[in-house]
């Protein structure tokens, strides 16, 4: 079969999604996502000369404008209510600067 | 006492108006029913006990005024939630340890709007992790158990939505369909199932997995109950910008039976590769009862509809990869503890609170959307889905209602299927359907020959014309009857 990832490419996808990746789980991540891709293999061979994509099943869709009217929506408190870690009335995460941290 | 639960709308509603029980009765009999038969098949996550019985008193105090008239088609019925959609106070867990303590801070549009039509609500229900799936098996809550059979899976993504209305737990039920996790479950517990098409249902508060394929619909044991729920559901709202302005009734045809009704049977479905037997006998036995009760069988072609599955395994990932990049562990959901740097926590927190499911889908959309990828898979992907739209339009240029099989097979054993590809499969004859955005339904004709499990054979309409695929159902069940709870569940009358 046809290596589509590597051990190295699938490293770098985690990263990319921010998912932690073991090198325990690594081999298993790299064959799965191997095997997923091999089984997409008929969208590459269709002749597709000329043929518009559909972005979105209803086609006819046209853009609409709203009035532009002010309404209640979430207060602070709600919008903080699943956070887990708040501070101050916003959400706290981690030191982003700096670096010295470590 | 009776079971709420295994009643049907109309018997609920004329019980009601004939003053012969209370809502409030509903909602304590539905509850304790919960209580004693749940526990072996563990379709809900969470019971809304107190939600219920304050929606009972509304419907008990709008009935003492003399108003029932005026309340909504599902007065006083017992309803259910896929645990993807918000109702406030609630949690919604998706059936992830992502989001196990986030409680809904606000209520979708599909759950409002059955709770404004009368529905008491009962609970959430279980379902694959994020809907990933076809058995209800990768919820990290436990599996639901099949009431026809408990060594058995009930389908998925929405198996705890399908498993509760068979077994007697709830009338109504609602659930979500991104390739066929309402069809496909209903198939499995031989019960009606509503996958309306695109657009019908507002998809607002419904965590989302694959945006331009997710559509929300009813479970019912009845056609007549699923389309009163329609009733219900469908309509534009303004929060989710492709719900469409509808306004059908549709229970309006279904007492017009399937005379001069036009059925597409499309041969290479029938004989597809892996579709079982006793599958394939119940489908063309329905085929059968349709002619003679005056319908027209056609063929058509679908000549594209085998690269539904590939186009649907690109698309669906994509669609999920970005739409689950939100859960952030700041704003809401799991975080893990002890990190002094962001991206540490972003990886830790994601990498344990995604299920192995929803980290393969996520890692393998990330790589379909890559540069040069892209232009590989992503692109075809959409343009394939032009080609099986075009199908299905050349199709209904011929037919009302198109007949196929729903799933391959009848539900499976637990740990019977663990490889993601072999479980895809599941998804064969549903996915074209929310490719094009059709609606798709699954009608129950029975038990199988050899598993002697439920079969059902799904109906596909053209889009927006889901009338006609429920109007073939009601004349199917006029031969079959209208789907039973499962016989272990069944209530004493």
């Amino acid at each position: 079969m046809t290596q589509h990832v590597t051990e190295k490419d699938v490293r770098d996808i985690a990263t990319y999604t921010r998912i932690a990746l073991s090198d325990e789980e690594l081999p298993q991540m790299t064959k799965d996502l191997n095997d997923i891709i091999e089984s997409l293999k008929p969208i590459t061979e269709y002749d597709l000369e000329g043929v518009e994509p559909t972005f979105h099943p209803i086609g006819s869709l046209s853009n609409v404008m709203r009035e532009d009217v002010e309404t209640t929506s979430f207060t602070q408190e709600e919008a903080l209510s699943n956070a887990p870690k708040q501070q101050d009335g916003c959400f706290l995460i981690p030191a982003i600067l700096g670096g010295g941290d470590q | 006492m009776a079971a709420f639960g295994a009643m049907g709308v109309r018997e609920v509603r004329a019980g009601l108006a004939a003053k012969e029980f209370s809502a409030r009765e509903v909602a304590e009999d539905a509850l304790s029913r919960i209580k004693a038969v749940d526990p072996q098949i563990h379709a809900f996550l969470e019971v809304t006990e107190e939600a219920a019985y304050a929606q009972a008193a509304k419907v008990d105090e709008a009935i003492a005024a003399g108003r029932l008239a005026e309340m909504g088609p599902l007065a006083g019925v017992p309803v259910a939630f896929k645990d993807n959609m918000n109702m406030e106070g609630t949690h919604t867990t998706c059936s992830s340890r992502m989001l196990e303590n986030y409680v809904s801070p606000y209520t979708a549009t599909c759950v409002a709007n059955t709770i404004a039509a009368g529905g008491i609500p009962l609970g959430k229900l279980n379902m694959d992790e994020f809907a990933f799936g076809s058995s209800t098996e990768s919820s990290a809550f436990g599996i639901t158990r099949n009431p026809w059979d408990l060594e058995r899976v009930p389908g998925g993504s929405s198996g705890g939505s399908a498993a509760a209305v068979a077994a007697g737990l709830a009338t109504i039920t609602l659930g979500s369909d991104t390739g066929g996790s309402i069809r496909q479950p209903g198939s499995f517990c031989g019960i009606v199932a509503v996958k309306p098409t695109y657009g019908t249902v507002s998809r607002y508060g419904v965590v989302a997995f694959g945006s331009s394929l997710d559509q929300v619909g009813p479970f019912a044991r009845s056609v007549e109950d699923a389309a009163l729920a329609l009733n219900a559901l469908a309509g534009h709202d303004p929060l989710d910008c492709t719900s469409q302005d509808i306004r059908t009734d549709f229970t309006a045809n279904l007492a017009e039976g399937a005379k001069g009704l036009k059925v597409g049977i499309v041969p290479a479905f029938m004989e597809a590769e892996g579709l079982d037997a006793e599958v394939r006998d119940k489908v063309a036995e329905a085929a059968r009862q349709l002619e003679q009760l005056g319908a027209e069988l056609v063929e058509v072609d679908l000549p594209n509809a085998q690269a539904a599955m590939s186009a649907y395994y690109v698309l669906g990932p994509c669609e999920a990869f970005s739409n689950l990049a939100r859960f952030d562990s700041v704003r809401y959901g799991y975080c893990a503890e002890g990190h002094k740097d962001l991206g540490g926590q972003y990886e830790d927190s994601r990498a344990t609170g995604f299920g192995p499911e929803a980290r393969r889908r996520i890692m393998l959309g990330s790589y379909l959307l890559s540069a040069g990828v892209y232009e590989k898979y992503y692109y075809p992907a959409q343009q394939v889905r032009t080609l099986i739209t075009q199908d299905y339009v050349r199709a209904y240029e011929k037919v009302d209602v198109i007949l196929a099989p729903v799933s391959p097979r009848t539900a499976f054993k637990f740990g019977e299927i663990s490889d993601p590809t072999t479980m895809y499969l599941s998804d064969m004859f549903t996915i074209s359907i929310n490719i094009a955005g059709n609606g798709g339904m699954n009608m129950p004709v029975g038990l199988g020959a050899e598993s002697g499990m439920p079969v059902g054979v799904q109906l596909i309409s053209p889009q927006f014309k889901d009338e006609n695929m429920l109007r073939a159902a009601a004349a199917l069940e006029t031969v079959y009857g209208p789907a039973p709870v499962a016989p272990a569940f069944c209530p004493e009358r």
